[in-house]
């Protein structure tokens, strides 16, 4: 079955000292953790996202009237990260691999099946 | 009630977890075994066959396997033939061939912990047990459409989100099995608080106390599933004494000892020393301990505190909840005047709106000769809106005062 990993980090955890640190030692753990799983051909695809102050969000209401919004589209205090699309048997090691994913203190990561055609 | 109701309960567990693992679909799983058995008051005219579970696998499993050939011919809407009962050959044929045992898998899909604790002990009770849906919603307290939208929505989890049916690996076992014990308890909790309802809801902690005892034969080396199948045991011993002859809550202590379910007794203290020799100790192993020791009364005659407020020490370590805290004071005040158990009572706060919070302040605020104390604290019980044993309890005590 096909997971999305979804990664969710508090607002503002790569800020203040050692922020930076922290960030570079996440990302080289991804890499380290995406280079694991594209060589056993778990890993679909998968990215990084940019701060969550360079999204925009297409809103459509009534009628399909469309309004363009500065930000994410929902003000919460975890904001989506970045992603993994993993191919796994199912649902167990889906988790066992979602548990492998480095996050900084109260990160969450959300295992979503992906609807399959 | 089924006319063979026993035999098909007790077969129940493991036709339905064969059909499940064998479909890969609960749902129809449970249709089929739902035929079966209706098939079977119809082929057993008399009595039940020599093995009950052998004819109802192999009945229910032709039922889904015709079931889903008709959900993949649907579309063509042709009308379809009444389903043909086994013949006694094919009955006598099916008693020889074994039932794969799947029952571990069943449980560990039931309990995933992908599941919200409410849903598990719900759908385990539905799908292990067979409880009938308009039962779970009383024993939840729930409206019956809440309770199969809870039930339904969690069959969907585990098929939509890949819930694999096996059992779990190795180094993910203490987690899953941490999952099991916590869907029971939350099964148990329902069953226990039953108690003053008694009647038709007093069934509901007989399943519990059968799954608690199929869990203990499926899983014999972890000793906190044997504790809280022990635990469960001890309390419902205790059952029929809970309740006097106006309806009101009788604590273990008062409880007439000649009223005691033996041997659930036994059957409990049987189950609590294979525990301790697996030697590996837990919070179930320790509350089934003091459950025991609350039992030992009928035979020595008084419940020995002492022991009872040191398991409770060695408990508010690994397990600090509200109930332990509370429980502990109690245990304190009979070893150690009612002073030290208000002492106890008064390390915790917060807890002002809970109900055996205040019936234990007032029981122990009595004790120590407290009068106003005790009288504000069942006051404030009572406000609480107690189930009616315990409100029947609570005002005759005050009464007392």
């Amino acid at each position: 079955m096909q997971y999305m990993i979804l990664i969710y980090e508090p607002e503002g955890c790569y800020d203040g000292d050692g922020g930076q640190a922290a960030l570079q030692d996440i990302v080289a753990r991804h890499m380290a953790l995406a280079g694991e799983l594209r060589a056993a051909g778990i890993q679909q695809e998968g990215a990084g996202l940019q701060g969550v102050e360079t999204a925009t969000t297409v809103v459509t209401g009534a009628g399909g009237k469309q309004t363009i919004h500065d930000g994410p589209f929902a003000e919460t205090r975890e904001h989506l990260g970045g992603y993994y699309v993993i191919d796994v048997p199912d649902l167990d090691a889906a988790l066992a691999m979602a548990r492998r994913v480095p996050v900084m203190e109260g990160g969450k990561v959300e295992v979503r099946p992906l609807i399959v055609h | 009630m089924h006319r063979f109701g026993a035999a098909i309960a007790e077969a129940r567990p493991r036709v339905v977890a064969a059909l499940a693992a064998r479909l890969r679909d609960l749902d129809l799983a449970e249709d089929a075994f739902s035929g079966a058995c209706a098939a079977a008051l119809v082929a057993w005219p008399n009595q039940p066959p020599r093995d009950p579970g052998a004819w109802l696998w192999r009945a229910a499993l032709r039922r889904a396997i015709d079931a889903k050939r008709r959900a993949a011919t649907r579309s063509r809407a042709v009308l379809d033939a009444p389903e043909p009962l086994p013949t006694p050959e094919e009955a006598l044929m099916a008693a020889d061939q074994p039932i794969p045992d799947e029952r571990l898998k069943l449980i560990f899909v039931c309990c995933h912990p992908a599941l919200a604790p409410d849903s598990r002990a719900a759908l385990t009770l539905k799908v292990v047990c067979g409880l009938a849906t308009d039962r779970l919603a009383r024993a939840f307290f729930m409206a019956e459409p809440a309770m199969l939208q809870r039930i339904t929505r969690a069959k969907k989890k585990i098929a939509g989100a890949g819930v694999p049916f096996e059992v779990p690996a190795r180094d993910a076992w203490p987690e899953r099995v941490e999952a099991v014990l916590t869907t029971l308890e939350v099964a148990y909790a329902q069953a226990y608080e039953d108690a003053a309802l008694a009647g038709e809801t007093a069934g509901f902690a007989a399943e519990v106390l059968r799954l608690s005892g199929l869990l203990a034969e499926l899983m014999p080396d972890e000793p906190e599933v044997l504790g809280l199948a022990a635990l469960v045991r001890f309390a419902e011993a205790r059952r029929p004494a809970r309740l006097d002859a106006f309806g009101a809550m009788v604590p273990p202590p008062e409880q007439d000892i000649a009223l005691w379910t033996r041997s659930l007794v036994a059957d409990g203290a049987r189950l609590l020393d294979r525990a301790a020799a697996l030697r590996r100790s837990g919070p179930r192993q320790i509350l089934a301990t003091i459950h025991a020791t609350h039992c030992g009364r009928a035979e020595t005659g008084r419940t020995d505190w002492a022991i009872i407020a040191a398991l409770y020490d060695v408990l508010a370590d690994i397990r600090p909840h509200a109930a332990t805290v509370v429980n502990r004071a109690v245990a304190i005040g009979e070893t150690r005047g009612a002073d030290a158990g208000l002492a106890a009572l008064a390390a915790v706060q917060g807890m002002d709106d809970w109900l055996p919070y205040q019936a234990a302040r007032a029981a122990l605020s009595a004790r120590a000769g407290r009068r106003d104390d005790a009288r504000a604290a069942y006051d404030a019980a009572l406000a609480l809106r107690p189930a009616p044993a315990e409100r029947l309890y609570l005002e005759a005590r005050r009464r007392s005062l």
